[in-house]
């Protein structure tokens, strides 16, 4: 096994490739992930396990890691060994919860493979959260990746399961199929005619939950919108994963159009807003996150209108990773006040918009 | 009659839950009314957490409780890990795979708030497959009788029966193993 400072520098220079930009509906549809919630039978839950018990859990997973196939490319980080840096980086990465960073209790990790597609927290609140991440919106192919792997893993212990309540969770919140399927939206139109509340509004009251786009607790940014399920126990896989992507289906179809009416009616004022936000994310010298977050959500939406034909989708989803604060100071290589983030960010931004 | 919440104003809306197939009602004032669907339907951006929302039920529990006269006279315990009914009232997390067990008796009414549902319809481990799919269907099949029985299907229903006692008599077999 890879050491540490090998496996993050491999991942700094790396990108997941649900930041395409590709796959099917990708001038509204980001990506789509699925996460499924498993834990060990005889093992207590692990906020409520002891040391040992956590040791177990993260032996397991190494070894999981080690002896099957399908984790040939796999790396196994311990955070323990981490660095609040580098486990904020795992965060800004999508590989991460901002609990499992965050948490206290040893023995956590992370494994993931060399496209970022599937990534495993390992001792968060359950003892294993896996989780699948495509670009576009391909939820029925993600399950079916997802539950292969699953069943891999199941191989090698017995998971917490009962007749009536399904796979026992930490959380009731997460008990049944242990699933929670999202999708992540870019939903600049919805937003630019205050569209969105009247939509979360309505998927709420049918069971969907809307997230920002560090998932659970955070803020939104960019217009981007993570759709999720509720309900885990009582459906089975396949139904969730159907219902949210109608749900989804009918929320990029207002997003498309809207659009279109916005084409028809305001190209102009569109055009203007695009070529300034270029404007301007090509020659800042200085740039916070929160501003740069939002123009490069304008240049996204010009780019998915056709508005502008570069920088490309892929291009721009990956910058609004690497512009995030310990994502730049792992690039950077050292701390940095906010100040010297934003002078870096402002840098990082000419560099790959204007090459 | 008046609100089961404030216990000020008169009832205005009388909401039926079917818990274990038991009907319980529980009467509400317009405010109060107003303030519960609030709460538990409507979300506000970008602050949700789901967290929030189990904390929210698990209030309503608790007022649940309260105003049935449920009294929970001693405290439970989970045998496993010890958790406590009331630590899991705080936190929202349970500790162990037995909590489910021995806490079940609260724990279904609030699945059934959280999910619509109580019961497992999805995925089963390929270890338990067998096992899990026969209980499955012992349940569609006896459900399936019952039926048939109302439908006065005597000599169809004769058919399913047979076939319910063998599936159950497969798996006390494997138990006993
Ligand atoms: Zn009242
Ligand atoms: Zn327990």
């Amino acid at each position: 096994m890879k050491n540490k400072s090998i496996i993050l520098k491999n991942l700094k220079e790396s990108s997941a490739e649900w930041t395409s930009g590709q796959g099917p509906l990708s001038d509204i549809v980001i990506s789509s992930r699925i996460r499924l919630a498993r834990n060990v039978e005889g093992i207590p839950f692990s906020p409520r396990a002891e040391q040992a018990e956590l040791k177990n859990v993260f032996e397991l997973s190494r070894q999981i890691v080690e002896e099957d196939s399908l984790f040939r490319d796999s790396n196994l980080l311990l955070l323990d060994e981490l660095s609040p840096l580098e486990s904020q980086f795992l965060v800004d990465k999508h590989l991460i919860s901002i609990y499992h960073a965050r948490e206290k209790h040893p023995y956590r990790g992370c494994v993931f493979n060399q496209r970022e597609t599937l990534s495993i927290m390992v001792n968060e609140e359950d003892h294993f959260r896996i989780q699948y991440l495509l670009p576009g919106l391909q939820l029925n192919n993600i399950w079916k990746l997802i539950n292969k792997i699953d069943d891999k893993i199941e191989k090698k212990t017995t998971y917490a399961f009962s007749e009536k309540e399904g796979y026992l969770t930490s959380c009731p919140t997460n008990v049944g199929t242990g699933m929670r399927a999202s999708v992540m939206l870019h939903l600049p139109a919805l937003a630019m005619i205050n569209g969105i509340n009247d939509i979360l509004k309505a998927i709420s009251k049918i069971g969907y939950v809307v997230r920002g786009f560090y998932g659970e607790g955070t803020e939104v940014m960019g217009n981007l919108f993570q759709v999720s399920n509720q309900i885990t126990l009582g459906l089975s896989e396949e139904e969730i994963i159907d219902n949210l992507e109608k749900v989804n289906q009918q929320i990029i179809s207002k997003e498309q159009k809207v659009r279109k009416d916005l084409l028809a009616n305001s190209k102009s004022q569109l055009e203007d807003q695009v070529w300034r936000a270029y404007g301007i994310l090509s020659s800042a010298r200085i740039i916070s996150s929160t501003e740069a977050m939002e123009l490069l959500s304008k240049l996204k939406f010009g780019v998915e209108l056709e508005i502008i034909t570069y920088p490309d989708l892929g291009t721009l989803n990956k910058l609004m990773l690497l512009i995030q604060p310990a994502y730049l100071q792992m690039l950077a290589g050292k701390d940095l006040d906010p100040f010297n983030r934003d002078l870096q960010r402002a840098a990082l931004i000419r560099n790959k918009i204007s090459g | 009659m008046l609100c089961q919440i404030c216990k000020k104003k008169e009832v205005a809306i009388t909401l039926t839950k079917i818990v274990e197939e038991q009907k319980t009602e529980i009467h509400l004032c317009k405010d109060c009314a107003a303030a519960f669907s609030d709460k538990f339907s409507i979300f506000p951006l970008p602050q949700f957490d789901i967290n929030d929302l189990l904390a929210d039920l698990l209030n309503a529990i608790d007022l649940y409780h309260k105003e049935e006269g449920i009294v929970l006279d001693k405290e439970i315990e989970c045998s496993n890990c010890h958790l406590t009914y009331n630590d899991f009232r705080k936190s929202g997390k349970l500790g162990c795979s037995v909590c489910y067990q021995d806490f079940r008796d609260q724990l279904t009414p609030l699945l059934r708030r959280l999910h619509g549902n109580s019961e497992h319809l999805g995925k089963i481990p390929q270890q338990s497959k067998g096992k899990f799919n026969k209980i499955r269907k012992i349940k569609q099949l006896k459900k399936e009788l019952q039926e048939l029985i109302l439908k006065e299907e005597y000599e169809q229903a004769a058919n399913t029966r047979d076939e319910i006692l063998k599936l159950e008599g497969v798996l006390k077999k494997k138990n006993e193993k």
